[in-house]
C-alpha cells in the first residue's frame, strides 16, 4: 500500500510540476518581478480593445500604394535605441520601431529593416520578450525581394505573439504601451506625407478616421493613469490631441449591404458610406500634436 | 488509508480530466492553417482562436476597426477542408448585420468585404450543427 501511495505521489509531483523546469520558473519569477499593480478593469476586456486596434502597416501600404516615395527621415533613428532604459520607454519605441520596421519592410528597405530589426530585438530583449525575434529567419527572408510576403508574414505573427504572451503575463501595460508608440508612429508618418502632399484628399481621411483609434487608444491607457505615473502624463499628451480631433466629423449613410458568392468565397458590398471632415488646417494641428508627444518619447 | 489513496486517484483523475478537455480543442493549430489560406494577395493581419467549449459557448466574438478603402478576407478552418458548421458573420458598429458566411445553406470557409466605412466592427462566429465546436480564423487585408 505504502509504495501504491509513493507511486501516486510520485506520478502527482511529476504532473505539477514537470512542465515548468528551474530555468523556466526562474524567468517566470523575474516576469512577475516586473508587473506593476493592475488596473480595475479585467485583463480580458484590455485584451479585447487591443485585439481590435488596426495594424499600422495598413497605413504603410497606403502610402506605397499612393505613390508616395520612401522617407527614411520621417522614421524614427536607430541608433535612439540605447536611449530607452525603462520599460516604458522600451515598451513605447519598440511599438514605434515596429511601425517604422513594417514601413521599410513594405518599401523593400532591406537594409534599413535589418537595422530597425536589430533595435527591436534589443528593446524586446530588454524586456524580456526577446524570445519572439527569429532575427536570423528575418535576416535571410530580408535579402531576397521576393520573399517580402514571408517577410511581412513572420514580422506580424512576432508582434502579435508578443501581443498574446504579454497579456498571457499579465503585462498588458506593456502590450497597451506598444500598440500606442506603433500608432503615434504611423500617424506622424502620415501626417509628415499628408503635410507634403495636402492635395491627397485621402491621406487627409485617413488622419480624420484616425479620430475613432484614438478613441481606444486613450480609453486603453486610462486604464492606468492611476498606477503609472507614465501612463499618467501618456494619457494627459494624447488627451490634448483628442481635443484637436474634436473638430473633425465623420458622417455615414447607412444601406444595407449585399452579398454574392465568388469563387466560394462570399463577397460583401458595403453599400454604406462615410466621409470624413478634415481640413489641411486641422491636419496641421493633429501633425503639430503628434510631432510633440513623439518628441517626448523618442528622445 | 484507503480514503487518502482514492483521494489521490480521484485527484488525479480530475487532473486528467481536465488536462484532456482542454486539450480538445486545438484552435491554435487551426488558426495557423488558415494564414496561408488567405490567397489573392491578402496580408496576414491576424489569427483568431474558435473553441465553443464542446457546444457550451453559443457563439465567439472579437472585434477589429475596419478602414474605408480597404478589402478584408475572414477564413474559417477546422477539421478537414470544411467549416464543421463554424458561420462567421461580422457587425458593424451599430450591431447591424452586414454579411455572413452562411449562403442558401451552405457554409462558405471565407468572406471578404471591401470597406466603405471606417468604424469598429464585431466578427462573430456562431454554430450550426458542428461535431467538435473548434476550429480557427485569420483576416488578412489589400488595398
Amino acid at each position: 500500500m505504502k509504495k501504491l501511495i509513493f507511486g501516486i505521489l510520485a506520478i502527482s509531483f511529476a504532473c505539477s510540476s514537470g512542465d515548468k523546469p528551474a530555468d523556466e520558473q526562474a524567468f517566470l519569477d523575474e516576469l512577475d518581478s516586473m508587473k506593476i499593480e493592475g488596473p480595475a478593469i479585467s485583463e480580458e476586456v484590455i485584451s479585447d480593445i487591443i485585439q481590435s486596434i488596426p495594424s499600422p502597416l495598413e497605413i504603410s501600404v497606403l502610402l506605397k500604394e499612393s505613390g508616395t516615395k520612401y522617407n527614411s527621415a520621417i522614421l524614427n533613428t536607430p541608433d535612439n535605441t540605447s536611449k530607452y532604459n525603462s520599460n516604458y520607454s522600451k515598451a513605447l519605441n519598440l511599438g514605434i520601431f515596429g511601425t517604422d520596421l513594417g514601413y521599410t519592410n513594405i518599401y523593400q528597405q532591406n537594409q534599413d529593416g535589418l537595422d530597425y530589426m536589430a533595435s527591436i530585438k534589443e528593446l524586446a530583449d530588454g524586456l524580456n520578450i526577446g524570445q519572439f525575434f527569429d532575427i536570423e529567419t528575418i535576416g535571410k527572408l530580408a535579402t531576397n525581394s521576393k520573399n517580402l510576403d514571408s517577410l511581412l508574414l513572420i514580422t506580424t505573427q512576432n508582434f502579435n505573439s508578443i501581443n498574446h504572451y504579454l497579456q498571457e503575463q499579465n503585462r498588458s501595460n506593456l502590450s497597451v504601451l506598444l500598440l500606442t508608440g506603433g500608432w503615434l508612429e504611423a500617424i506622424h508618418v502620415t501626417c509628415q506625407v499628408s503635410s507634403q502632399d495636402p492635395d491627397n484628399k485621402e491621406l487627409q481621411e485617413k488622419i480624420g478616421e484616425q479620430k475613432i483609434i484614438l478613441e481606444n487608444i486613450v480609453l486603453l491607457v486610462s486604464f492606468y493613469k492611476e498606477t503609472d505615473s507614465n501612463m499618467k502624463a501618456l494619457m494627459d499628451d494624447l488627451l490634448k490631441l483628442q481635443t484637436a480631433f474634436d473638430a473633425i466629423e465623420i458622417t455615414t449613410t447607412y444601406k444595407e449591404s449585399t452579398m454574392e458568392v465568388i469563387d466560394g468565397v462570399m463577397v460583401i458590398k458595403d453599400n454604406s458610406e462615410s466621409h470624413v471632415n478634415i481640413t489641411t488646417e486641422n491636419v496641421e494641428e493633429i501633425k503639430s500634436l503628434t510631432e510633440a508627444i513623439r518628441k517626448k518619447v523618442i528622445s | 488509508m484507503k480514503k487518502l489513496v482514492y483521494l489521490f486517484v480521484a485527484t488525479l483523475f480530475l487532473t486528467a480530466f481536465s488536462l484532456d478537455a482542454k486539450a480538445q480543442c486545438n484552435a491554435d493549430s487551426y488558426s495557423n492553417d488558415c494564414i496561408p489560406k488567405l490567397s489573392g494577395g491578402f496580408n496576414f493581419l491576424k489569427s483568431y482562436k474558435i473553441d465553443g467549449v464542446g457546444g457550451s459557448k453559443k457563439k465567439v466574438e472579437y472585434s477589429y476597426v475596419f478602414t474605408k478603402g480597404t478589402q478584408y478576407m475572414i477564413n474559417i478552418c477546422s477539421e478537414g477542408e470544411s467549416t464543421d458548421g463554424i458561420v462567421v458573420s461580422l457587425y458593424d458598429s451599430k450591431r447591424q448585420k452586414v454579411g455572413t458566411s452562411e449562403y442558401q445553406g451552405q457554409k462558405l470557409t471565407a468572406i471578404a468585404y471591401p470597406c466603405n466605412n471606417t468604424g469598429i466592427y464585431y466578427i462573430t462566429y456562431t454554430f450550426s450543427e458542428s461535431s467538435k465546436y473548434c476550429g480557427g480564423s485569420a483576416l488578412g487585408f489589400k488595398r
